[in-house]
């Protein structure tokens, strides 16, 4: 089957007065195959919702090819546009109008039924707020108004933007649930951009990673997992005085091991030492022993996507060094990342740093 | 079609139309108030009356007048002998001539009655009525668009609809369908309120097919005027992507630039500087014809003159609609949205 959408080459170049033009695309590709969900991830700033503009023919790109259904776009957008359903960056609306009458001239527009309105309206959970004007919705409201207005054609393919933006746990589970319903048991290929990556780890099958207007993977989200970020051991000692040693025994212990993977690394972390590229966690706990350093904890921290997206996205530069465009270098990271932490704040280089 | 539907809804549903058609709806009325309280068939006897009795009374305080009655003599004196064969005085009567010199109240000058000419007197106010409704519909036209852009809603669309000319069109369509019904409507229930008036409180005169022949053109034309505003203030809409940008540039030149024109033109000492005033290009419009005079060369006893026709007007302000929608459409197509 071929790819639902497929995307080579985009480039987009914003200019700029005064200074030199900016490429928010720089040659991306993108493929998303059928009847899944597809993560579409990448740092603020990286392009993803350029992308989706782009895909969907609001603004002009200035180079690549684009297709969806296999048909060209922009081009043929308007043949196949009753087959995507969409929501970009933040969708506003008339104030004034009801969430109701929104999508019913927007329904009425392209010749879909008013009962279809009603059913979107319950399946998005705005039943009860339909009659009230948009003015006084709140964020969430929004964005279920938005998801709404997407679902309203019964696409075929659907493209939101950030669609958890906003909503609270009962609705970013609710919106997880329906979306994986709609491309698992419905055969709807669902394409979301996100930075949040937890989210991702969640909902989607597959996924890319952009960063900087380019692709840096792509592929099955477990394979990804798997293939990138590294296992680590979280070690603590009773004593944190203690830390610096342990780091330096295992770090001089790893030079005596054979094969590619020697490198051992050991950083602080606060009161604990994170452990990278060592064999096992039995050598730690011996090597340890040996140096006559006694753990009171070991942990195995568990891989997910956000050790593999900084580690894609930021593979900590050297502070002061300059990044070229297009090395998708992006994340100036700290020295050591809790890896099982929820949440991690991704700030975008300043502009005036990159040259 | 779909489309086009879905923008007559979206114009009849937002309130701005509301307001502005109880607004309309206000001003008619007004209107019609105006002449009802202001028109009448005339004074009856007992103003009549009243206004005589008024008006010897003043008389009787004129004491020069007194005088002169009084006093047959009065016009002998080298002070008056200038109206010896003097053509305008020959004919009157001593009474005469003192009421000439001294003014003589009479009861008409007390009372002031206006009736209310309908042959002569709703032309202007109809096409004034076609005008004011198009210039309601080019804020309504300008908002349409500039609010759809300014919510976000148009991103929104083109998500819908991806041809954006499609969109362009049926938006500029609908705006127009409206404008015509609104400025018929208006234009028919004011011709109705005032032949009401004038039938019941003035003159409806002669409405002969000479009447109609002339009046209709010009009620069309001013129609047509609505529309291109309408139009104009649609795509300047469209070009400043705001609804504030649109009003502001076209009152801004109504008011300031129309007159920073002719102020250059006056200091350039140009000929005929009226003719760089969109006013006088609006009234030959509507008009038919507008002459403009140029006294300038004062070894002529004749003025030079300049004739603006309406088919001259038409292109001209046609040309200026033109040009802003091409320009509007270009940009629409063209630019991101963003
Ligand atoms: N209209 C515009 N004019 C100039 N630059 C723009 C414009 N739109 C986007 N950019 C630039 O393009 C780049 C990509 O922006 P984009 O909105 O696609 O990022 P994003 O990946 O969606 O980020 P986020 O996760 O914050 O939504 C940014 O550097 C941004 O500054
Ligand atoms: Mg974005």
């Amino acid at each position: 089957m071929p790819p639902i959408i497929e995307i080579s080459g985009l480039r987009k170049t914003y200019s700029r007065a005064f200074r030199q033009p900016h490429n928010a695309l720089d040659g991306l590709d993108l493929e998303v195959a059928a009847g899944q969900v597809h993560g579409f991830l990448g740092p603020n700033g990286s392009g993803k919702t350029t992308t989706l503009r782009a895909l969907l023919g609001l603004i002009r790109v200035d180079g690549g090819t684009m297709r969806i259904f296999g048909e060209e776009v922009p081009q043929r957008l308007p043949e196949v546009v009753s087959r995507i359903g969409a929501v970009v960056e933040s969708p506003q609306f008339f104030k004034h109008f009801s969430g109701r009458l929104t999508l019913q001239l927007l329904a009425e527009s392209a010749g879909v039924s008013k009962a279809r309105v009603e059913e979107v309206l319950e399946q998005v959970g705005l039943r009860d707020a339909a009659k009230a004007s948009v003015k006084g919705y709140s964020l969430g409201m929004r964005q279920r108004l938005a998801v709404a207005q997407a679902l309203l054609k019964q696409p075929q393919l659907l493209i939101l933007d950030e669609p958890a933006n906003g909503l609270d746990p009962a609705g970013i589970h609710h919106m997880r649930e329906l979306l994986q319903w709609l491309a698992h048991s419905q055969g709807v290929t669902v394409v979301v951009s996100s930075h949040l990556l937890s989210e991702v780890q969640q909902l989607c099958d597959s996924m890319t990673i952009v960063s900087r207007g380019r692709r840096i993977v792509d592929g099955n989200v477990a394979d990804i997992i798997a293939g990138h970020g590294e296992s680590s051991l979280s070690v603590r000692f009773p004593d944190a005085a203690s830390l610096p040693e342990a780091a330096e025994a295992l770090v001089s212990a790893s030079s005596g091991l054979e094969g590619p993977k020697a490198a051992v690394s050991a950083a602080i972390d606060r009161d604990r030492l994170v452990v990278k590229g060592a064999p096992e966690a039995a050598w730690v706990t011996r090597t340890l022993a040996d140096a006559g350093i006694y753990l009171s904890e070991l942990r195995t921290e568990t891989k997910n996507l956000e050790s593999v997206f900084l580690e894609l996205t930021g593979t900590a530069p050297v502070p002061g060094q300059t990044v070229q465009i297009g090395e998708s270098v992006v994340v100036p990271q700290a020295p050591s990342v809790p890896v099982s932490a929820g949440e991690v704040t991704v700030q975008v280089e300043s502009e005036g740093a990159e040259r | 079609m779909n489309l086009f539907k879905a923008e007559l809804r979206r114009i009849a549903r937002r309130r701005l139309t509301l307001v502005f058609g109880i607004i309309a709806a206000a001003g008619l009325l007004v209107l019609a108030a105006v002449f009802w309280f202001t028109s009448s068939k005339g004074p009856t006897e007992a103003e009549l009356a009243d206004a005589q009795a008024e008006a010897d009374r003043l008389n009787e305080e004129n004491y020069e007048y007194e005088e002169c009655l009084d006093d047959e003599a009065y016009f002998e004196t080298e002070e008056y002998s200038f109206i010896e064969g003097e053509p305008y005085y020959e004919d009157m009567t001593h009474d005469e001539l003192c009421a000439d010199m001294f003014g003589m109240w009479t009861a008409e000058d007390l009372i002031y009655t206006y009736t209310f000419d309908f042959a002569a007197e709703s032309p202007l106010i109809l096409i004034g009525v076609a005008i004011i409704a198009g210039l309601v519909m080019m804020m309504l036209a300008s908002s349409l668009i500039g609010a759809e852009w300014s919510s976000g809603g148009m991103a929104n669309l083109l998500l819908w609809h991806p041809n954006r000319m499609k969109v362009w069109g049926a938006k500029l369509g609908a705006a127009a369908a409206v404008c015509v019904a609104a400025v018929v409507v208006l234009m028919v229930l004011a011709f109705g309120l005032l032949y009401v008036i004038a039938a019941a409180r003035g003159e409806v005169g002669d409405l002969d097919s000479g009447w109609w022949n002339e009046n209709l053109e010009k009620f069309a034309r001013a129609g047509v005027l609505s529309v291109g505003m309408t139009l104009l203030g649609a795509s300047l809409a469209m070009l400043g992507r705001h609804t504030a940008i649109s009003g502001g540039i076209i009152a801004g030149y109504l008011i300031v630039g129309d007159m920073l024109v002719r102020f250059a033109a006056m200091a350039l000492e140009m000929a005929y500087p009226e003719r760089l005033s969109l006013y006088t290009w609006v009234s030959a419009w509507i008009e038919g014809r507008v002459e403009l005079f140029d006294w300038s060369d004062v070894s002529s006893e004749q003025a030079d003159v300049m004739v603006i026709t309406s088919s001259e007007a038409g292109l001209l302000l046609g040309g200026i609609v033109f040009l802003f929608a091409a320009l509007a459409t270009w940009a629409f197509k063209r630019r991101d949205v963003a």
